[in-house]
């Protein structure tokens, strides 16, 4: 005898928006008759964070990880005690998204290195003394309402020997640099989540062959509070948008789809923040790199 | 059965026949003309066709033709309303793969070709411990299994090798995708994309891109197949007819996880031709989402720095924009046409320059590595253009004022019609001129401007001389042999077709001077030579003059060895049959240029030539010797089949035909000018004759020149031959060699000896030799003589034909006779010792079929013996004298022979009687009767 216990939702995109109702089916499949003691669905979201480990001197009195936060949690009873028929039993189910009252706002999935927003559906079969009970669990994503499209916020730059803030190098590393000139743009830095991030850049003059022309996401992720917190910059992906020795003066598209999941509107809770940055990036062929950053705002609309 | 029967002739009083006759209005032999014109294609399918019906298996011709017929028909439809690019691509495709190859080693990166040592020795194993147990062989199986993340490189493979691999990949695509690893099938295609930014070993890149590109649109087809199904099910619905209104949802979020799956591709090559490869797709999510998509890849293609990889991408791009839109993707190829002549200077910049040198292929081949690519975004451009004529002139202006805009050049020559070359011809020149000295791909578009020309009308208004001499200076500056030939090829055309004979010399004799002057052997650039020569000779418009210019033959004769020669007397010989429409040459000049061709065709011939080799030469040698007319002086005709006849020996059926051709002259001269020419033409027959081989021909042309001479008079020369015809009967042999084919000569002797004693007939007898009927006497010998099996009805046939023959000499006046030959029945007028002579041949041979009648019914051969006995007792019947008695008697006895034996088929016999019963002479009633009675 063997069952087993699975969660379908209506939506196949999984996405859903504050205030909407989850709506899907428990799915028992059963090769034998089946007695349980009760079925119960709840759904569950929280913000989990963590401390890198380059911050943990500070916070070495506490943990490394700091306690979750709560941003949801409801449990239904999807059916009392009793027996449920041997083959394929759909049971229906419909949870109201809403948040706690008096709790925090709901904020959008998220998955990123120190802060993580996650939603599930946990679905629970009791049984008696001698049988396990059976667990299955299955991740939604929330989002928020698109709002309305802001305003484009178009930046512009250039990028020469002289724009430089070498790092590390000082004026050494100035002297014997190629003469380049690069030209970069971007459409706006407030961006829609499911709009590419678009743009261009210009090689006007470089000396030096160049090998690579990239652009890369990041996320700014700081967790804590105002005694003391830990700010950490890791990427998100890297996209190459010139690959060798590129025509000079002529325009590239820069053309990036952010991803799902590891992006979501830029953040700020008096516990986290999460915001994002936009690196471009040159290499030459000596893998020289010379890097432009530009903080970007992220935002849901439409 | 009386043993011996005396056979004597009735002399038939009458001459004219009784025998029914109908009236009618043409004549039977008369040939009648069909003129069936096979040119179209069709009716020469249906003629197919009508041959192959009674087949169940259609005719392997007819399905090739009907290939043909449907590939022609194709474009056909396409052209009223769009082209259809996928298929015009096929065919350059197949052309990139033919062309561009490598003996160079390549090497291959991919984590998903498994160690071809590695995989083969594991299975080996797994085969001899079959009997394992089912755990320990999954094991195996699973170490076998090899690891997903490490990348290996493959080195040193040879091209075949390469494809090989690639091929291995995309069945691992469809493998992978088949068990549900579509990730796994994801990876595998973007590992081949990547493939693509490899250009070590540069001069397999565009096949490499044709082969790359192959597996990425099979990816692309499973990814889009999947989403179809999932959408529609099994619906059979057009990329048109989708609307992503009716994708569900499910399909349409699979469809988006592909595509960011896709963008989240870090190198910007393979996501590039991902995207492409999965543009398709985008149907199902928003249709209004590809074009943009291929705007956006046209300029993000910009972010690939080498110029090779860049317009292979952009050849990619096309391709699949044209299979999605046909017609309305074409603004695509002009916007990625456009954005490469951008980044023109790119392709020669001094990066490039290094790589290709150290890769040691010269500017040439490099940028022929460009030429099918431009070729194709030209195609696609120039059907998007409405005014060529203007795009042409842009064009031209851009080459004129950018550097090294060779491959520019050479792609508008060749992808622009003809009547926009031919007006921008003399631009065109120009530009050539003004950069010829450092010009790549110099010849490639001098001969394709030529090419062009050719195609010139001749009322359109050229400069054509203009345009021949500054080419001609160009050309001669050129320091490649082979270039030069190249170029010579197309512009000698257009030399015949638009200007006077003296410039052709001019060309040819410049090409004779530059050939001696490279300083190289001509025999190295033979082929090249020729195809120069077969060209002029297609395209002059009267083949003549081209021997009457003298240098003609002597670049003929350029190349000196033999090999070389003969090939090129054959195409000459060959295309100068082809194309002489007029019947008889009588030009001394082209005479002796033809001879002289002729005799090197047939000096080539020796003991180990092909029998194929040498019909074909005796073929052209024939053509020429049946043109060759002097007209009225047939002396000189007659020397030049002499001079043929010493000039042509090895080749027999030259021979034949310079016999034939003789018997026709004799035939054709004048009796007024005095015998000697008929004499001289029959002596050469009869002197030619014995060099032949086959014995059947021998005696053939013996007859025909027997009866030709008798034709003419020269009854001496008539007699010569048929004695040796006589003499030669027991060396022909049963077989004769044909076509690789042993073929019985059976029908053919009957053929030949019945025509003979029918010649007989009117030969007057040797006066000079005692015995009557001399040339007869001896075949009736001769047979004897021969051992011949009675029971061949070879053998029979010709008793009976002679037993006919004797019968019509003993008439008083014979049937047919040659005007100014006396024959024997003037000659003897039915003197008795001659009709006695006849007659006792006629009882010989008589008995001699009575024998043969015996031996067929001893051999059991019952139906030849009832023919034969029938076809003797109709003889009797028609020809001997039945009041005879022993006539008469053998007449019963044959009819009594063939009752007995008849077959249920006695319709022959019935034929026989009925005719017998409308006789009404006595005799005959009286042999009835007794026929009855018996």
């Amino acid at each position: 005898m063997s069952a087993s216990l699975t969660i379908t939702l209506k939506r196949a995109s999984k996405v859903y928006h504050e205030g909407e109702t989850i709506a899907g089916v428990v799915v028992v499949d059963t090769t034998a008759d089946l007695r349980h003691e009760g079925l119960t669905l709840s759904m569950e979201g929280s913000v989990n964070l963590q401390l890198s480990t380059k911050n943990t001197g500070i916070f070495d009195a506490f943990s490394n990880n700091i306690r979750p936060i709560n941003l949801i949690n409801t449990t239904i009873e999807l059916a009392a005690a009793g027996k449920i028929p041997v083959g394929v039993t759909e049971i229906p189910f419909e949870l109201p998204l809403t948040p706690r009252p008096h709790g925090p706002a709901l904020l959008e999935t998220y998955h990123g290195v120190f802060v993580n927003v996650l939603y599930t559906l946990k679905c629970g079969m009791k049984r008696s003394f001698l049988n396990k009970p059976l667990h299955t669990s299955c991740q939604f994503f929330v989002q928020y309402r698109p709002q309305e499209r802001a305003p484009a916020k178009p930046v512009r730059c250039e990028i020469t020997p002289a724009t430089l803030r070498a790092a590390g190098g000082g004026s050494g590393a100035r002297a014997n640099m190629p003469k380049f000139q690069l030209y970069a743009e971007l459409d706006s830095t407030v961006c829609a989540l499911d709009a590419p991030l678009t743009g261009k850049i210009r090689v006007d003059e470089c000396a030096a062959p160049i090998k690579s022309i990239e652009l890369q996401l990041v996320r700014l992720e700081t967790c804590g509070c105002a005694e003391g917190y830990s700010k950490d910059a890791t990427e998100i992906q890297n996209i190459q948008v010139g690959e060798g020795d590129v025509c000079r003066g002529r325009d590239i598209p820069l053309h990036m789809v952010l991803p799902r999941l590891f992006t979501c509107p830029t953040t700020a809770t008096p516990h986290f923040k999460i915001e994002f940055e936009l690196n471009i990036a040159v290499v030459f062929e000596d893998d020289y790199l010379v890097t432009e950053n530009f903080p970007i705002l992220l935002l849901r609309s439409r | 059965m009386p043993v011996y029967y005396k056979w004597t002739s009735e002399t038939k009083q009458k001459r004219k026949h009784d025998y029914p006759s109908l009236e009618i209005s043409n004549h039977p032999l008369k040939i009648e003309v069909y003129n069936v014109k096979l040119s179209a294609n069709k009716s020469f399918l249906e003629s197919l066709q009508k041959w192959s019906s009674p087949f169940e298996e259609l005719d392997p011709l007819l399905r090739f033709e009907q290939l043909n017929v449907e590939n022609d028909l194709g474009p056909d439809e396409k052209i009223e309303n769009t082209i259809n690019y996928p298929k015009v691509w096929n065919a350059k495709r197949t052309a990139i793969l033919n062309k561009y190859t490598t003996g160079e080693k390549l090497t291959i990166v991919s984590s998903f070709l498994p160690g071809g040592e590695k995989i083969s020795s594991f299975s080996a194993l797994l085969r001899q411990v079959s009997n394992l147990n089912e755990k320990v062989k999954n094991r195996l199986e699973q170490l076998d299994d090899f690891d997903e993340s490490s990348v290996r490189k493959t080195m040193g493979l040879s091209q075949q090798e390469f494809v090989t691999k690639i091929h291995m990949l995309d069945d691992e695509i469809k493998k992978a995708w088949d068990t549900e690893q579509r990730v796994k099938a994801f990876k595998i295609a973007i590992q081949c994309s990547k493939l693509l930014s490899d250009i070590n070993v540069m001069q397999f890149y565009p096949s490499k891109f044709v082969l790359i590109s192959d597996v990425l649109g099979n990816f692309g087809a499973l990814v889009y197949d999947r989403l179809k199904k999932k959408s529609f099910g099994n619906v059979d619905i057009k990329f048109q007819d989708i609307d992503s209104y009716n994708v569900p949802e499910s399909a349409r979020e699979t469809c988006q996880n592909w595509m960011f799956k896709m963008a989240s591709i870090r190198e910007l090559l393979p996501r590039l031709y991902m995207e492409m490869s999965l543009l398709k797709c985008y149907t199902f999510i928003s249709k209004s989402e590809i074009k943009p998509a291929i705007e956006r890849l046209t300029k993000m293609i910009r972010g690939i720095g080498n110029p090779l990889v860049a317009i292979y991408v952009r050849v990619y791009l096309c391709n699949v924009a044209s299979s999605l839109f046909g017609k309305e993707s074409e603004c695509y190829f002009n916007d990625n046409l456009k954005e490469f002549l951008e980044e023109y200077q790119q392709i020669i910049c001094p990066n490039m320059a290094k790589k290709f040198g150290t890769q040691l292929l010269t500017a040439d081949q490099y940028l022929s590595l460009y030429i099918p690519a431009v070729d194709w975004l030209l195609y696609g451009t120039l059907n998007y253009t409405k005014c060529k004529d203007t795009l042409l002139e842009e064009m031209l202006e851009k080459c004129d004022t950018t550097e090294n805009s060779e491959l520019l050049l050479c792609c508008c020559v060749s992808g622009f019609d003809s009547t926009s070359i031919i007006k921008q011809s003399t631009a065109i020149m120009d530009i050539i001129r003004n950069q010829s000295d450092h010009m790549v791909l110099l010849s490639q578009i001098l001969s394709s401007v030529g090419e062009h020309l050719c195609h010139a009308e001749n009322y359109c208004q050229l400069p054509s001389e203009a345009l021949s001499q500054c080419w001609w200076k160009i050309a001669t500056n050129m320091k490649s042999t082979e270039n030069f030939l190249q170029v010579l090829e197309p512009w000698l055309q257009f030399a015949c077709n638009q200007l006077s004979s003296q410039h052709i010399n001019m060309i040819l004799r410049g090409t004779i001077r530059y050939m001696i002057k490279c300083g190289k052997p001509a025999e190295d650039y033979c082929s090249q030579i020729q195809s120069v020569i077969k060209r002029m000779l297609k395209s002059i418009p009267d083949v003549e003059e081209l021997f009457l210019m003298d240098a003609f033959m002597p670049l003929v004769e350029l190349a000196q060895t033999s090999n070389a020669r003969t090939a090129m007397a054959k195409t000459v010989l060959t295309i100068f049959f082809e194309r002489y429409n007029a019947v008889e040459i009588e030009d001394h000049i082209i005479i002796s240029s033809l001879m002289r061709l002729c005799c090197i065709l047939h000096d080539s011939i020796n003991a180990v030539t092909v029998e194929d080799e040498n019909k074909v030469c005796a073929e052209l040698i024939n053509k020429f010797i049946h043109a060759v007319s002097y007209y009225d002086d047939l002396e000189q005709q007659l020397n030049f089949y002499v001079e043929c006849r010493s000039a042509f020996i090895k080749l027999d059926s030259v021979l034949i035909a310079l016999v034939h051709a003789v018997n026709a002259l004799a035939v054709r001269a004048d009796e007024s000018r005095g015998r000697w020419l008929q004499r001289a033409c029959a002596a050469y027959v009869f002197v030619t004759v014995p060099s032949l081989q086959c014995p059947l021909a021998r005696a053939q042309l013996y007859l025909l020149g027997g009866q030709a001479a008798l034709l003419t008079g020269c009854i001496g020369q008539a007699e010569a031959n048929l004695k040796t015809l006589v003499s030669l009967i027991p060396e022909i042999p049963q077989f004769v060699q044909e076509d690789g084919q042993n073929k019985p000569t059976h029908d053919r002797v009957v053929g030949l000896l019945s025509n003979f004693l029918s010649t007989l007939l009117i030969l007057p007898d040797n006066m000079d030799s005692n015995s009557k009927a001399y040339i007869l006497s001896g075949f009736i010998k001769t047979m004897e003589r021969i051992h011949w099996k009675k029971t061949d009805p070879l053998y029979y046939t010709l008793l009976l034909r002679s037993l006919d023959l004797l019968c019509e000499m003993t008439q008083e006046s014979y049937a047919y006779h040659i005007d100014g030959v006396l024959s024997n029945d003037e000659l003897y007028g039915s003197e008795e010792e001659f009709i006695e002579t006849i007659e006792s041949h006629a009882t010989n041979i008589c008995q001699e079929l009575l024998v043969v009648l015996k031996s067929l019914g001893d051999a059991k051969e019952t139906k030849k013996q009832y023919n034969l006995a029938l076809e003797l007792f109709w003889r009797i019947v028609r020809r001997g004298k039945l009041k005879d008695s022993s006539m008469t008697s053998l007449a019963t006895n044959l009819w009594a022979l063939a009752q007995k034996i008849q077959d249920s088929n006695n319709k022959f016999a019935k034929a026989l009687l009925s005719v017998l019963e409308k006789d009404s002479s006595e005799a005959g009633r009286r042999l009835l009767t007794k026929i009855n009675t018996s």
